[in-house]
């Protein structure tokens, strides 16, 4: 009796809050175990480690929300570095180099959201294919072997500058990060993609052009992936066609998902996606930071993932 | 002589409550080898309870069912498809990519040692079985290939491989074209002939003269009537499924002032619509200032004319006019753009985003007028949201409330809101009154007539006849494809219109 009132008291209380209760406990253990945790630098390099995952899964919110997925980020991150990389090698201007890496993303994502769009296909199927089809693009593209990019300052900035005291890759972050936010919660896309994510039929009904709209977040979650391609290549100083390696888009996934929005579609929400984000974050950097072994790592990040959702399940 | 007498299956004194509701009250039904029994009632009549009881989905709050003179356990699926009762759904229960064959003894495979499924078994078995009943069925073909009649003597071929003796059938013809329904009662003949007891359910009234031996009739949870098809007329059958008391206040709603062909200005003009297979050769006015009602029986076609009309679907040939301009809306942005507003009959599937706000839905039609630039204008919305509130009545009044946690009736109520936030000039409503409480539905119709006051010209779809009586102008009757019957409301009875629905010329 008792047992069960506490049970539904805690799924009452606790299980909004699921994940930031979780984050809480796992902060104050690592912080318990190595105070180095606590240190402004590590926090601030957390915050930079994520920026990467962050922009993608902010990105992707919104193909979730409609009840889509998008598995082809990764290889899209690798090919907007390498196209980015050759357009600094023709001495182009950096406006120019970053609208090129960019537009890779954006013409991926059109092309997945048309086809998932117009010709009704499964959002996990379609990208799967393009994940395929990308990646292989990427290794026609740039070979096998690493692209260094040297003696480009402007461009090296983007990854490894600082601004202000902190990296300006943690800037882009936080204004991709406003910017979704503020389109989620301010703009009639934002209503649009939780009412087709909620009912795609009666948002057709009501006279919304569904497919345009899908088509537009496949191309932003593609824009994000490209982003965070020439970030990363900026901040490695180097392209290469193998780039965000399969689990990247699992990554990027879970963040969504580990913030709330349901993969099946419906409500969802890109601030909590960003707690996904940071949560995933946390548990890596304080795994790394008690020389947690990878394989253990691995083995801990996916059960700790199952066990939150299952908590965040009972809300439900 | 006395055994073949005794029914297959009898219930007794069934009764289910739910809270101070009695779904179905005292009722006593009984089923004979080799009888096929109609049973008929308008919705909420009671006939899903007991059909819940008869197949164990539910259990009854009291009474008894006994088969082949042996009580039955009550609530138990599994131990009535063991005694012989097998269901057939209106929706098909089909794996479609599965043979036939697969789908007749799906989840029961005869199996061999280790396991293994015995397939020589399985076809000599369903052989003997096609044999038997007299059915020309391919076992190999995946079920999802046959036409919709071939599916269902699938179904009927499963429940048979069961060894079912007694098969119900719910609204079995109501996806069939008319050819395959006489194919199918030829069907239930050939079973009837071997001794099974059918429970047929159906609204088509012709189609329990044809093939049903004896009718029960239900009304509001209770058994009204019953009796042997050729001691009853259409018309006696008529009035019990509808009773006294709906047809007086038919008579009181026939007092109310009626504007047939509103302020006479026409707004729509439909000639010769029709979509091939489905409707053909329909042709109305529409006015402004009028509510004109499409009713019909289940399969009238009429939800499928009124989708071509807004544009969610494409209509074959005809030609359509709004305001004398010749149209074609082939999407629903185009007919919304030609000022229609469209209230579909299924408000979870079609009609509503239940995990969001009131005031959200309330938006959905009119995000355009929210918008500020780029931005949306919450501010905006909200207040919008609250007037309509305000106006549409919406229990609790507040805009924050998820749909999904309001009524029936409150959801419907914001459903139309949403339309009305648009003031359509053409309004379409496809059953506006369904699963919605006595209440709601009154200030469901005040709202209609309001929006008629204000000149709109409103097209009602509804089966509900006590609604077509109350709210109609005019009465337009379908009968599988075609408009029959143009009525102006004040000018006929509820017994002509009843009479025009089951094909009978008015």
């Amino acid at each position: 009796m008792a047992a069960a009132a506490v049970s539904a008291a805690l799924a009452r209380h606790a299980a909004p809050n699921a994940l930031s209760i979780a984050m809480a406990v796992i902060i104050v253990a690592i912080t318990l175990l190595e105070p180095a945790f606590m240190s402004a630098d590590n926090l601030v390099g957390i915050v930079r480690q994520v920026a990467i995952i962050g922009i993608m899964a902010t990105c992707m919110t919104f193909v979730i929300m409609t009840g889509g997925i998008d598995l082809s980020v990764g290889p899209v991150l690798a090919l907007a570095g390498l196209v980015s990389f050759y357009c600094l090698q023709a001495d182009f201007p950096l406006v120019v180099v970053i609208a090129a890496g960019l537009s890779v993303g954006f013409i991926v994502g059109l092309m997945n959201g048309l086809t998932i769009a117009f010709l009704g296909l499964p959002p996990i199927i379609v990208t799967l294919a393009m994940l395929s089809i990308v990646r292989g693009t990427a290794l026609i593209v740039g070979g096998p072997e690493q692209h260094l990019i040297r003696n480009e300052p402007a461009y090296s900035f983007i990854g490894t500058g600082n601004l202000l005291g902190l990296p300006f890759a943690v800037y882009i972050f936080a204004a991709i990060a406003v910017l979704m936010i503020l389109v989620q919660r301010h703009t009639p896309l934002g209503l649009l993609v939780a009412a087709i994510g909620n009912n795609e039929r009666a948002a057709w009904l009501s006279g919304h052009r569904v497919r345009l709209t899908k088509t537009a977040v496949y191309a932003i979650s593609g824009t994000g992936a490209a982003l965070a391609g020439i970030i990363l290549s900026s901040q490695v100083h180097t392209a290469l066609a193998t780039y965000g390696p399969f689990g990247t888009e699992l990554d990027v996934i879970a963040a969504v998902v580990l913030g709330g929005t349901s993969i099946m579609g419906g409500n969802g929400s890109v601030a909590r996606t960003l707690l996904g984000v940071f949560f995933l974050g946390i548990l890596n950097n304080g795994m790394n930071i008690l020389n947690v072994p990878i394989d253990i790592q691995l083995i801990a990040k996916g059960a700790i993932i199952v066990v939150a959702l299952a908590v965040a399940a009972r809300r439900g | 002589m006395m055994a073949t007498d005794a029914p297959l299956l009898r219930g007794v004194a069934l009764s289910k409550t739910y809270g101070a509701f009695a779904a179905l009250n005292d009722a006593d039904f009984s089923v004979r080898a080799g009888e096929v029994r109609a049973l008929i009632g308008s919705n909420g009549a009671g006939k899903s309870t007991l059909i819940k009881i008869l197949t164990g989905a539910i259990a009854p709050t009291s009474g008894s069912v006994e088969i082949g003179g042996q009580p039955a356990p009550l609530g138990d699926p599994l131990g009535m498809i063991r005694r012989g009762v097998a269901c057939i759904y209106q929706h098909s229960n089909l794996a479609p990519a599965m043979s036939v064959l697969d789908n007749i003894y799906l989840g029961r495979q005869p199996t061999r040692r280790f396991g293994f499924v015995d397939t020589r078994r399985q076809r000599k078995e369903a052989t003997a079985l096609l044999d038997r009943h007299g059915i020309a069925i391919d076992l190999d073909s995946p079920a999802g290939s046959l036409p919709t009649v071939k599916q269902k003597e699938v179904e009927i071929l499963k429940a048979l491989a069961l060894d079912a003796r007694l098969i119900l059938m719910d609204e079995p013809t109501g996806w069939l074209a008319s050819a395959d329904v006489a194919r199918l009662h030829d069907t239930i003949r050939a079973l009837k002939s071997r001794g099974v007891g059918i429970v047929y359910i159906s609204h088509v009234l012709d189609e329990i003269f044809a093939v049903c031996d004896t009718v029960t009739i239900m009304r509001d949870g209770k058994v009204v009537a019953e009796s042997a098809v050729p001691d009853i007329d259409r018309a006696r059958v008529v009035h019990l499924m509808v009773g006294e008391k709906l047809a007086r206040d038919a008579s009181d709603a026939a007092l109310q002032k009626r504007h047939p062909r509103g302020t006479g200005e026409v707004r729509l003009s439909a000639r010769a619509l029709t979509k091939r297979g489905v409707f053909s050769d329909i042709s109305f006015d529409l006015h402004a200032g009028e509510i004109f009602c499409l009713t019909g029986l289940i399969g009238a076609k009429r939800t499928e004319l009124v989708r071509t009309v807004f544009g969610s679907d494409r209509f074959d040939s005809g030609s359509l006019e709004i305001d004398g301009k010749p149209t074609a809306p082939r999407s629903p942005v185009a007919g919304i753009g030609r000022g229609i507003g469209f209230v579909p009959e299924d408000r979870h599937h079609e009609g509503l985003m239940l995990d969001m706000t009131v005031t959200e839905n309330l938006a959905m039609a009119t995000l355009d007028r929210f918008r500020r630039g780029p931005v949306l204008d919450r501010g905006h919305m909200v207040r919008a949201g609250r007037r309509a509130i305000e106006e549409l009545s919406v229990r609790p009044p507040d805009g924050n409330k998820v749909v999904r946690r309001l009524s029936g009736g409150n959801q419907q109520k914001v459903l139309v809101g949403k339309w009305l936030a648009r003031r359509p000039r053409i309004l379409i409503l496809d059953e506006p009154t369904v699963g919605v409480d006595v209440g709601a539905k009154a200030e469901i119709y005040a709202i209609l007539r309001r929006e008629r006051e204000l000149g709109a010209a409103i097209l009602v779809v509804s089966s509900d006849l006590e609604e077509v009586m109350t709210v109609a102008d005019r009465i337009g009757v379908m009968v599988s494809g075609r408009l029959v019957a143009v009525h102006d409301a004040g000018a006929v009875s509820m017994a002509d219109i009843v009479h025009a629905m089951g094909g009978g010329t008015a």
